[in-house]
């Protein structure tokens, strides 16, 4: 046996090849007994097939054998692949050990950018991505009443329609309805001596709990007997609530609640993350339908889910509701102008507007990531070039360029998840300051967690991010130059350009990508800065605002409610530091749940009047003045307006000027409901000032008050007028209200600024987010630019030194380097503006008032980046033109 | 070797095998041609087992292959014996050596086989 000669290892140099080496064995030991039988006196063919059946089923042991090498062959590359990678690891941490500084900012860049993006990753993720705490949500569907009357896409139904809805359609599997409720709890409780809460609830048919698919804990929910009376004595309770008011108890099922007076059996308890149809839902009661409320085609008060049958869509789903809707519309003339708006429950949790604006915070973050994988990209640069040397000894050496671009971008790779570990800390530390101060609106947002679907999101992120600012870096520095590398202190020139080249664009796309998020920041601001200056048609400081609900069991005569809150407002309004008080059956609207139409006094019926529906409110006298809303015509309510008196109502401006626009309101009469009604007809007394009572945005409706005496409701929202801080009343409110009736809670006490707070929260929210990733953009942008100069500036150094030393004026130095860097910070905002007109019309919807286009912002921005890049061309420039000329001229 | 197979058989084999390499390398070939001469042509290697056979021992690291050139100049796998081959086929030899040499003690023991 001999060594195989060298020239004959080339024939293996692509690497071993295990099928044609099975090959060769086999054939040799065939050829040696081909020889042997021809030895022994066979013919050549004739030995040839002896030896090829001696041998036996060639292409099954071929096969067997062929396997085993390859496998043994993966094996083997797996572990050199292993081994190479493990050195490579090594390498690397050394390397970035060797440059602590630069291992420093890299990593603190990239963890800014890389934590920024995991943060609100998981806030995408909770809030949006991750389904709803039901089984098959997406077969969950909002039935909604589209009320073309009153141009409201989801409002709700009446009970005759959602009968006739649920019988006679074929898309749902099962139908329910609900409504909130408010319940004064007491009893059960653990000590005897417990205050009465204020809890939310919601009533419901028996259907609630299968459409939505969620077992109870302990006991049951409703069956169709407990909807019926007297058996409707029952309540299911919220995990929190038996948490809290019965104390976790596992006999709680068959114990009793007294909500609002009436005493109710415990049937069921519902799991802990179960929260329908509000997150504060804390008891479920049956909801007993009266023989009138059957007839009731125009009374509205029921929302209404179901759940689709397996494989119908959504559009199918819609067009037959549609079409069962149009049936009623031609039977029933009061459903003329209701449709059907289905809406899936997914979309409905987390709303358009709500999307939208975390989208647009996750693009904002992706930017942020670039621009930081900008910056550590123009990092890595200026380090291969100071490594030429030693990259160009292990190429001189042998290495081959696939391997030495594999193990720098290994480098860049660890650096990355140096940088990502660092990251998920400040997203971990970061998520909890933001859910602090998150507007309360914003559902799930309690889920919100670094899960590891985030964080295998985050490790995939990271390694892309390695990749991204390793790879061009890793592809030059494994090219130089070698001769001039090699040689002492060599930096080639040429490689310099090209890698200028590269620098300046990546300037530019930081500076690019810094105008679009400053731009969307700047038009948000301006939203929310034009929110503020909406017109709200009263004065909302000093105000203090709660509801008292009166259990209709307690307070069954109408004297009795008018003569609470009577007393309730005298007695307020006596206590030192108050300036006023009054109530109001709400504050703002939600939704409408008691508006009608209405028919005029003398006026002939016609279809604009008779589509029209306006809200009935109650108000005591004192309201308006303690509001600070002015009237425009006619009185306010005195105490002489009361039960007995002739029915009044006041009217605002808008309604005033819409159906009396030429004549005077005062004195004209108008009563409820349609022509076949017999509401009593009501003298208009009064017109006020308009109010805005569905916030900020939405447009002034007609609104209608009658005295609290005359229209005795029994809920109404109190509000106090107060010479200081309204928060600070809130204990001698409500003693007053004890003092009263030692029973009632008072809820929802919150002062008006609260709640108008509330209401921009979550546009306030976005902004200062979005403000604040466009600041970090900003700062590491003009970090990067400043860089880039520096370097470029550093570069020059010699032919700068030998200018001056030629007697070349410092200021015109300066001048030349900052207009060349300023054609690029132009180039920047020019493609920055351009990505900004286009983008922005994505986030059209956050907007208020505010074109996605707006020409003040745009222009605003162009000057804050042309500022602020001058200052970082010049900074830079200057130095460099102070440098003593003998020092540069020395330097390399 | 042409009866059935098996555990202990492929294990024979191995032991064959690894005696046969016992001199010095050898290719596939001669390992079978070194046993059908050593045992004058009693045992007759089944050559299909033999090639996984190699492999086999080699996969138990008694056995590196490598590729070198025959006698006549044509490339072939030349095996050779490991110091970890040499001990296992040490101590298996003499267990087998052992149960033969029971086995051969029983069977020419009284009654005498006819």
């Amino acid at each position: 046996m001999g060594r195989v000669p060298a020239w004959r290892r080339y024939l293996r140099f692509r690497g071993p090849d295990p099928d044609a080496d099975v090959t060769d064995e086999i054939q040799f030991h065939l050829e040696m007994r081909a020889r042997r039988n021809e030895a022994a006196g066979m013919d050549p063919d004739e030995a040839w097939r002896a030896a090829v059946e001696r041998f036996g089923d060639l292409d099954t042991i071929g096969g067997e054998l062929r396997d085993h090498d390859r496998r043994r062959e993966r094996a083997r590359q797996r572990r050199e692949y292993m081994s190479d990678f493990a050195q490579d690891l090594r390498y690397g941490l050394r390397a970035l050990r060797r440059t602590p500084a630069f291992a420093l900012v890299a990593i603190l860049t990239l963890a800014l950018g890389i934590g920024a993006t995991t943060a609100i990753f998981s806030v995408v993720n909770a809030v949006i991505l991750r389904p709803l705490p039901y089984p098959d949500a997406d077969g969950l569907v909002m039935v909604w009443m589209d009320n073309r009357r009153m141009g409201m896409r989801e409002d709700i139904h009446s009970w005759p329609n959602y009968e006739d809805l649920r019988s006679q359609n074929v898309v749902f599997d099962r139908m329910a309805f609900y409504g909130f409720a408010g319940f004064n709890v007491t009893g059960g409780c653990p000590e005897e001596s417990c205050e009465p809460r204020r809890i939310a609830g919601a009533f419901s048919s028996a259907d609630l709990f299968p459409v939505l698919g969620v077992a109870p804990l302990l006991g049951r929910t409703f069956t169709d007997d407990d909807a019926t009376e007297g058996n409707d004595a029952v309540v299911v309770l919220s995990h929190r609530m038996w948490a809290s008011q019965l104390g976790s108890d596992p006999a709680a099922v068959g114990r009793t609640l007294r909500l609002n007076g009436r005493e109710r059996t415990v049937i069921g308890v519902m799991p802990p993350a179960f929260a329908f149809p509000a997150a504060e839902t804390d008891a479920w009661i049956p909801f007993v339908v009266s023989p009138q409320l059957r007839e009731a085609r125009s009374s509205f008060g029921f929302w209404v889910i179901g759940r689709l049958r397996p494989g119908v869509s959504l559009d199918r789903a819609q067009a037959d509701m549609s079409t069962i809707m149009r049936r009623l519309e031609e039977e029933y003339p009061s459903n003329r102008d209701y449709g059907i708006n289905l809406v899936s429950l997914p979309r409905q949790v987390v709303g358009p507007s709500l999307r939208a604006a975390l989208w647009v915070m996750l693009g904002a973050v992706a930017a942020v990531l670039l621009i930081a994988c900008a910056n550590v990209a123009n990092l890595m640069l200026s380090r291969a070039a100071s490594r030429e040397r030693e990259v160009g000894v292990r190429l001189a050496l042998g290495a081959g360029r696939a391997r030495l671009v594999r193990q720098l971008l290994t480098e860049s790779v660890l650096l990355a998840v140096f940088g990502g570990v660092v990251g998920v800390a400040l997203a971990w530390a970061g998520l909890r300051i933001l859910l602090g101060v998150a507007p309360a609106d914003i559902p799930r947002l309690d889920q919100v967690a670094i899960d590891p679907l985030v964080l295998g999101v985050t490790a995939a992120i990271t390694i892309v991010t390695g990749i991204a600012f390793g790879l061009v870096p890793a592809l030059r520095a494994s090219r130089p130059d070698l001769t001039s590398a090699l040689r002492e202190g060599g930096r080639s020139d040429t490689a310099g350009l090209r890698g200028n080249r590269l620098r300046r664009l990546l300037a530019a796309g930081q500076v690019a990508l810094v105008v679009v998020l400053l731009v969307g920041a700047g038009l948000l601001i301006r939203s929310f800065l034009e929110l503020q200056r909406v017109h709200l048609g009263f004065q909302p400081d000093n105000l203090l605002t709660m509801r008292i609900a009166l259990p209709v069991a307690r307070y069954q005569q109408q004297p009795q409610r008018v003569a609470f809150f009577e007393s309730l407002v005298e007695r307020a309004a006596a206590i030192p530091g108050v300036q006023g008080a009054g109530a109001i059956s709400t504050i703002f609207l939600t939704q409408t749940p008691n508006s009608t139409n209405f028919t005029i006094e003398g006026r002939p019926r016609t279809r604009d009047i008779d589509n029209v529906e306006v809200p009935l409110d109650a108000v005591t006298p004192g309201y308006f003045t303690t509001m600070g809303i002015p009237l425009r015509a006619g009185r306010f309510f005195t105490a002489a307006d009361d039960g007995e008196a002739p029915r009044v109502v006041i009217i605002n401006e808008t309604m005033a000027r819409r159906f009396w626009p030429n004549e005077d309101p005062i004195g004209k009469r108008f009563r409820y409901g349609g022509e076949e009604g017999n509401a009593p007809w009501m003298e208009i007394v009064g017109v006020v000032g308009d109010m805005r009572r569905t916030g900020y945005e939405a447009p002034v409706r007609y609104e209608t008050f009658q005295p609290h005496a005359q229209r005795p409701l029994t809920a109404l929202s109190f509000v106090v007028r107060t010479a200081g801080n309204p928060l600070t009343l809130v204990q001698a409110i409500h003693g007053e209200v004890r003092a009263l009736d030692s029973e009632q809670p008072v809820y929802e006490v919150a002062s008006m600024d609260q709640l108008l707070a509330g209401m921009v929260a979550q546009r306030r929210f976005t902004m200062v987010l979005l403000g604040a990733f466009a600041g970090l953009a900003l700062v590491l942008g003009v970090v990067g630019v400043y860089g880039v100069t520096s370097y470029l500036v550093a570069q020059r150094t010699k032919e700068v030194g030998l200018r001056l030393a030629l007697g070349a004026e410092p200021g015109a130095l300066v001048g030349m380097v900052v207009r060349q860097g300023m054609l690029v910070a132009a180039i920047g905002i020019g493609l920055g503006l351009a990505g900004a007109l286009a983008l922005t019309r994505l986030m059209a919807s956050l907007l208020y008032e505010v074109s996605p286009t707006d020409v003040a912002t745009l222009a605003a921005v162009t000057v804050v980046l042309a500022a602020v890049t001058l200052l970082a061309n010049w900074v830079p420039a200057r130095r460099a033109a102070r440098v003593d000329p003998l020092v540069a001229l020395r330097a390399e | 070797m042409r009866q059935d197979s098996g555990d202990l058989l492929q294990g024979t084999l191995a032991l064959l095998i690894l005696k046969a390499l016992l001199a010095g390398p050898k290719h596939g070939f001669g390992v079978a041609q070194w046993i059908e001469d050593t045992t004058a042509d009693v045992l007759r290697i089944e050559e299909g087992s033999l090639y996984p056979a190699l492999r086999r021992v080699e996969d138990r690291a008694w056995v590196t292959s490598e590729w070198g050139l025959s006698e006549n100049n044509r490339r072939a796998k030349y095996y050779t014996l490991t110091t970890k081959g040499r001990s296992h086929l040490r101590s298996q030899a003499a267990v087998w050596l052992r149960y033969a040499g029971a086995v051969t003690r029983v069977l020419r023991a009284a009654p005498a086989l006819g």
